[in-house]
């Protein structure tokens, strides 16, 4: 019987046409948690250096949680995790909707695929068994029609599907790999390396059992969560307008992603908010598998040049990416892209970064309209955008050009460009701007796939409470946006909230934002839930071994303190005077980062986790190889 | 046999005859009586008609909707005129209330529903301990291109068509509570029950054993557990947007 763990992984080798069946250690899960501590400790182990990302070497790595798939509020997500292709360094990006669950119910923690196949295929996972089925039906057709087909031609509404769009068939970098639609496990660039394998989707079945090993103290536990969850004040926003609150609220504050970050206040935030989304388009609330709080909705557009477009979402990442950030004030617009995005399985964050720093460049000249394809991309041209979009799925034009990235992008056409390509490591930066919030600043610097903000949320800085500060992180200033002072400590405590969330596989609104539960009712949930015996202690040391396997796994690519900054200019360019309390604000990341090692107890002048914590960690086969390879001199 | 009064409860929109609100006659034996000055409309007197007799006589049918149906409204879509029925006892002339309460079932309204499937998941969980969808006694059917999420699930029907077609007397109903229940023992599999059911609300397990909701012991648990009352239970009108 499967008691929260399903204690099995399937491993795929697509060259060798071989499919088998892996026990899970109960060690290697009690150390590692689950989902994306699992997927990063095989990913260091299996994938070492001189792996290409698109060759056969590299592995792509699906792993679920404990809480996957059972009662736990938002248990529904995913991991996916390889060498990014994007990056060239740690590719992992994660999801909800029903993949994820349903693949606990085939039986399995993770599934490994490796190799290549030989014909463009799919893989059907169905209660303990696999099959690779052809996809050449599927070529060229996008994420939607993909899935559809896929349930259709399994004949089965229950099945779930993962698949990629056109955009990884054409080599985009940055496409991802997309559940239900919608959900996006967009960063990073795992779908590419999905395509590089000629797998076009993983779809799963699964109706096998799946237990709680102490049922009644768990749905006790789970009663209390679920009340805690209805009365948090943050409850009856995050059910209006999940995400998109950020849109209007981040403007308030003076760092809503502008026109490519030239200021962060828009003035028509109003007409692309989350609250206008609600109150003109927005049919229903949507939710992930097992949610009580859904923050997700469906939304419809009846009149006008985009009739008839409804999906679910967006999120806020695709909602500002594709208006302030490319300075487009018609919502209806701003939904046409992400929707176009989600067919083609384009990471949004990416590809609006993409092409407003296309629109920076030929605002400024560095880029003429000859450049661009005949296209005048001026803020707010809907138009110039889509096509854009298009070109970069097909990889046409300049579009092939934009296809690898910003930063490939920048090099490409020098002229002083790399300074304005807004990414840190090779990934794109969201829609927040950082100089009006540092501590995210940091945990975008620091974060382990490059510049994201998901990898620490320290929400905790918007808290305005001294007090606190003090107590919980050392500094009263830690408390505030603004202010730099404590948010090492911030963002370090994040980061494992953070991995705990992904370990788990439980949504971060709920653990991280609103703090649900505590590392100790963590560990009450496990014992009761899988048949392992978890102590506080121990899941927190967990976590941060995690979030140093991540480091080692970077460091080891050649990371090291120097990469872990952010785009000159939220280090140099105050925020416009607009930018209300924001403005005249930069970054001061040095005393951050300072900060941020030594709680680390990391090396402060590179960045290099120091043997003391390595052991400290239990890491000792990581300390030898950093000894060996003169990583760590001593 | 009861006096009748039926009074205009509301009117929603516009009634250009008028009727207005506290408006009445009364029905004693075989006549009905108005008021001095007021008149009733026609339309509505027709759409009356059928249930007068019948909410003059008192009826024993089990599970029968019309003890507790009380109101009826005048069938214009632009002035709904809704008339409440009260049974008067014509010894004492006081209003009677129907002796049947309503009974509370399952609403659902798939308009709310936001597909979570939180309510599979936890009537599994109760029932079976395993949290798979597939042991629960409700279903969401999720059309993902339309949006659409449909919750099936037993609605305790009145004249519940599984009890009457079962071959072998093994559906029947908790006097308490009204949900429907499944004796194992005496069931064949036969899967009728799931043809009859107008909500297509019942599957079977492996066993050939039908899926149908208990209503759980005290708190419903699905109903606890949606997060925006796409389920409800309680008997209150208009719940269920089926």
């Amino acid at each position: 019987m499967n008691y929260g763990y399903c204690g099995q992984a399937l491993r795929i080798d697509l060259t060798k046409n071989n499919i088998e069946t892996e026990k899970l250690d109960p060690k290697f899960l009690k150390d590692y948690l689950g989902g994306r501590g699992l997927n990063v400790r095989r990913l260091y182990d299996e994938v070492p250096p001189n792996v290409k990302p698109l060759s056969e070497d590299n592995k792509l790595y699906i792993g679920v949680g404990p809480l996957t798939g059972t009662l736990f509020p938002g248990a529904a997500r995913v991991n996916f995790t390889a060498k990014s292709p994007q990056t060239n360094i740690l590719g992992d990006s994660n999801t909800g909707g029903f993949f994820g669950p349903e693949l606990k119910f085939a039986g399995f923690d993770q599934v490994v695929i490796e190799g290549k196949a030989k014909d463009l295929s799919y893989i059907f996972i169905k209660d303990g068994k696999a099959e690779i089925k052809s996809a050449k039906h599927l070529k060229g057709l996008d994420v939607f029609e993909t899935q559809e087909k896929i349930v259709e031609e399994l004949n089965d509404n229950r099945v779930q599907v993962a698949s990629i769009g056109p955009a990884a068939e054409n080599g985009v970098k940055y496409s991802g790999i997309f559940c239900n639609q919608v959900r996006a496990a967009a960063r990073t660039g795992m779908g590419l390396v999905l395509a590089s394998k000629n797998i076009k989707a993983i779809a799963v079945r699964g109706t096998k059992d799946l237990k709680a090993a102490n049922p009644k103290k768990f749905k006790e536990l789970i009663d209390k969560m679920d009340q805690e969850i209805r009365n948090h004040s943050e409850y009856d926003i995050r059910v209006r307008l999940g995400t998109t609150k950020l849109v209007s609220s981040l403007n308030e504050l003076g760092c809503l992603a502008t026109r490519h970050f030239q200021t962060g206040y828009f003035e028509d935030a109003d007409k692309v908010s989350g609250e206008y989304l609600e109150e003109n388009y927005k049919q229903k609330e949507k939710g992930c598998f097992s949610c009580t709080i859904p923050c997700s909705r469906y939304f419809e557009i009846d009149k006008g040049k985009h009739k008839g477009l409804k999906s679910e979402g967006p999120e806020f990442e695709g909602l500002a990416g594709f208006s302030s950030r490319v300075g487009i004030s018609s919502i209806e617009d701003s939904l046409k892209a992400i929707d176009m995005c989600n067919r083609y399985g384009l990471d949004v964050i990416t590809t609006s970064e993409c092409i407003s720093f296309t629109m920076e460049l030929y605002e400024k000249g560095i880029l003429t309209s000859a450049e661009i394809d005949g296209l005048k991309p001026t803020w707010g041209n809907s138009e110039a955008v889509f096509k854009l979009i298009e070109k970069i799925n097909k990889r046409e034009g300049f579009g092939d050009l934009l296809a690898d990235g910003v930063l490939a992008a920048a090099e490409k056409i020098g002229k002083g460009s790399r300074k304005l390509a807004m990414h840190v490591k090779g990934l794109e930066i969201f829609q927040a701007d950082p100089r009006g919030i540092k501590g995210y600043g940091l945990g975008v610097a620091v974060a382990t796939r490059g510049g994201d903000h998901l990898r620490s949320e320290p929400w905790f800085e918007f808290m305005e409470d001294p007090e606190e500060g003090k107590r919980r992180f050392g500094h009263p200033e830690s408390a505030f946006r603004l202010e730099y002072k404590g948010k090492g400590k911030v963002v370090k405590f994040y980061e494992e909230r953070c991995v705990l969330a992904d370990c788990l596989e439980a949504c971060k609104n709920t653990l991280v934002n609103m703090e649900i539960i505590s590392f100790k009712e963590a560990a009450k949930l496990l014992n009761y839930l899988t048949e392992i015996d978890f102590k506080e202690k121990e899941i927190k040391r967990a976590a941060e071994r995690i979030m140093n396997v991540e480091r080692a796994y970077i460091v080891r690519e050649g990371i090291r303190r120097e990469d872990d900054t952010l785009p000159d200019r939220f280090l140099n360019e105050p925020l416009p005077e607009e930018c209300g309390e924001s403005a005249g604000s930069v970054v001061e990341i040095e005393p951050m980062l300072n900060e941020y090692y030594k709680a680390r107890k990391w090396h402060i002048e590179t960045g290099i986790p120091t043997l003391e914590k390595l052991k400290e960690l239990d890491l000792h086969e990581i300390a030898a190889e950093f000894k060996k390879k003169g990583i760590i001199k001593n | 046999m009861y006096d009748l009064k039926i009074v205009v409860e509301k009117v929603e929109g516009f009634c250009d005859l008028p009727m207005k609100k506290g408006d009445y006659f009364t029905v004693k034996g075989g006549k009905i009586e108005l008021p001095d000055d007021q008149h009733i409309c026609l339309w509505a007197l027709q759409s009356l008609m059928p249930i007068i007799p019948a909410k003059q006589r008192e009826l024993n049918e089990k599970n029968d909707w019309i003890p507790h149906t009380k109101r009826i409204t005048c069938p214009d879509p632009n002035g709904r005129v809704i008339f409440r029925i009260d049974r008067i006892d014509p010894a004492t002339g006081k209003i009677v209330d129907s002796k049947q309460e309503i009974p509370s079932r399952i609403q659902v309204n798939p308009d709310q529903c936001t597909g979570c499937r939180a309510c599979e998941t936890v009537c599994a969980f109760i029932h079976t301990g395993s949290f798979n969808g597939k042991r629960a006694r409700i279903n969401i059917e999720k059309i993902e291109k339309d949006g659409k999420d449909i919750p099936y699930i037993c609605r305790q029907c009145g004249d519940a068509p599984c009890v009457k077609v079962c071959p072998v007397d093994a559906l029947s109903r908790d006097k308490k509570t009204n949900a429907i229940l499944v004796n194992e023992d005496k069931c064949i599999g036969c899967k009728k029950c799931a043809e009859a059911c107008p909500f297509d609300a019942i599957t079977f397990n492996e066993n050939k054993m039908p899926l149908i909701c208990d209503l759980c012991e005290g708190e419903i648990e699905c109903v606890k557990r949606c997060p925006t009352e796409a389920l409800k239970f309680n008997n209150s009108p208009g719940g269920d947007k089926k």
